[in-house]
């Protein structure tokens, strides 16, 4: 088993921004009626999502937010010593995103500066490479952003997505700390086998971009995509979704021996309800000790834990120590889990673009 | 597992379905009630009851509700197919 504990690093701030534009599923043309809507609703509990206006991307909400953020923390640019970008959705095939932001946002030229290209794991997965980096104990302040406009890269004539996805940007401002941290505990996970449960087939060197891949058909009875398009393929991915993070949250408890009572906030990556409700209840932690923030952001990918953390728990992650619990899975297929703790954070309101 | 059982498993999932109407014969795909989201109710009813995880696949390539019924079976009995 794949494990990881990582010591003398602690949250010390965090932001998100969304885009202004909102696309209420009540609403949506691709339903027959509002009851086909409201059946759609009651059963992800996604009730509208955040759009980007076409010509902005992540890397644009991303500036806000780091902005914001540095501006509530005190922190200057130049203080920052590592800045990872976990995004699909970058702004060139070259370089990375990472490399234009560090000029925008005016970062040190010596600062520690990568692209994770993860998806609705990215959250944990980049705690885990970037805190990591951090225990050795000369980089003292990191950003780590979670950015993603999925409705970018997802057809929006295809209903089997459209209705779920939305766009968001967070950042989470880590801070080495060997007197106040705790430990941070980590369990790993991936199943390559089902890379083509999420994924878009055309646009990589396997399937290059052709004059074919770019011409929208109709897959199945009002689906339409390109070949550039996000594919969903929504029943294996639920059949993973129900499965193996479950399993994943139980080695985590088990292997660090965590008490599922002293557990204040359960973090998922907010995929659909359903699918979420079912991982709650099989590790046994209450409904009001799990929040969502589906209903009014959709599933945000690697943005999903840190905007619900924003959005939903930003008064409680200011004040006393939280003991926290989270899960991110998806595209890969791969998952990851992680125990920490947080408190006395800077929280920044979510910020719209 | 016996058919009887996952028959009224199957029919527990369906809201509008008459479940004496359903049958191992039934083409559950031609049903009136049957939607993208019917069929994450059956894989995770597949899951509860008889701990095994079906493919996307599994349910576009069964008619019937017998095929998916021997799905399941062949599954329990070789757990790598």
């Amino acid at each position: 088993m794949s494990q990881l504990t990582i010591n003398n690093v602690r949250i010390a701030g965090m932001s998100a921004c969304v885009p202004a534009t909102v696309e209420d599923n009540r609403t949506l043309p691709i339903y027959k009626d509002e009851a086909e809507a409201l059946k759609v609703i009651a059963s992800t509990g996604i009730e509208r999502h955040h759009k980007v206006e076409e010509g902005t991307t992540a890397s644009d909400l991303t500036v806000k937010a780091v902005e914001a953020l540095l501006d509530k923390m005190g922190w200057q640019p130049e203080d920052v010593d590592c800045f990872a970008y976990v995004c699909t959705s970058r702004d060139y095939i070259a370089p990375q995103t990472a490399c234009v932001l560090q000029d925008r946002l005016k970062l040190r030229h010596d600062c520690c500066v990568f692209d994770l290209p993860f998806g609705c794991s990215g959250w944990v997965y980049g705690m885990s490479i970037v805190s990591s980096l951090m225990s050795h104990g000369t980089l003292k302040r990191a950003l780590l952003v979670a950015a993603e406009t999925n409705t970018q890269n997802r057809n929006q004539r295809d209903t089997t997505v459209r209705p779920l996805f939305g766009d968001a940007a967070t950042v989470t401002a880590l801070e080495y700390d060997p007197e106040k941290s705790h430990p941070m505990n980590f369990m790993f996970g991936v199943d390559g086998s089902g890379f083509d449960a999420v994924w878009a087939p055309y646009g990589g060197m396997r399937n290059p971009v052709t004059v074919e891949a770019l011409e929208e058909k109709e897959v199945s009875p009002g689906v339409f995509r390109r070949g550039v398009d996000m594919i969903v393929n929504g029943m294996d991915v639920f059949g993973f979704a129900i499965k193996q993070p479950p399993r994943s949250l139980k080695e985590l408890i088990e292997t660090f021996n965590i008490d599922v009572e002293t557990v204040d906030l359960l973090l998922l990556h907010q995929a659909n309800k359903f699918i979420d409700e079912k991982i709650r209840k099989a590790v046994k932690i209450p409904a009001e000790k799990t929040p969502y923030c589906l209903e009014e952001y959709g599933n945000v990918t690697s943005a999903s834990i840190p905007l619900t953390m924003v959005s939903r728990c930003g008064d409680r992650l200011a004040g006393q120590e939280l003991h926290c619990v989270a899960c991110g899975f998806g595209v890969g297929l791969a998952w990851a889990s992680m125990e920490f703790y947080a408190g006395d954070v800077k929280m920044v309101d979510v910020i719209d673009y | 597992m016996n058919i009887q059982e996952f028959i009224d498993n199957f029919a527990a999932q369906l809201d509008d379905t008459d479940p004496e109407a359903i049958t191992a014969e039934t083409k559950f795909k031609e049903l009136e009630d049957w939607s993208s989201l019917t069929a994450l109710s059956i894989i995770a009813m597949i899951d509860d009851e008889y701990n095994i995880i079906v493919k996307g696949n599994d349910i576009i390539n069964s008619v019937t509700i017998q095929d998916l019924f021997n799905v399941v079976e062949k599954r329990i009995l070789d757990p790598k197919r």
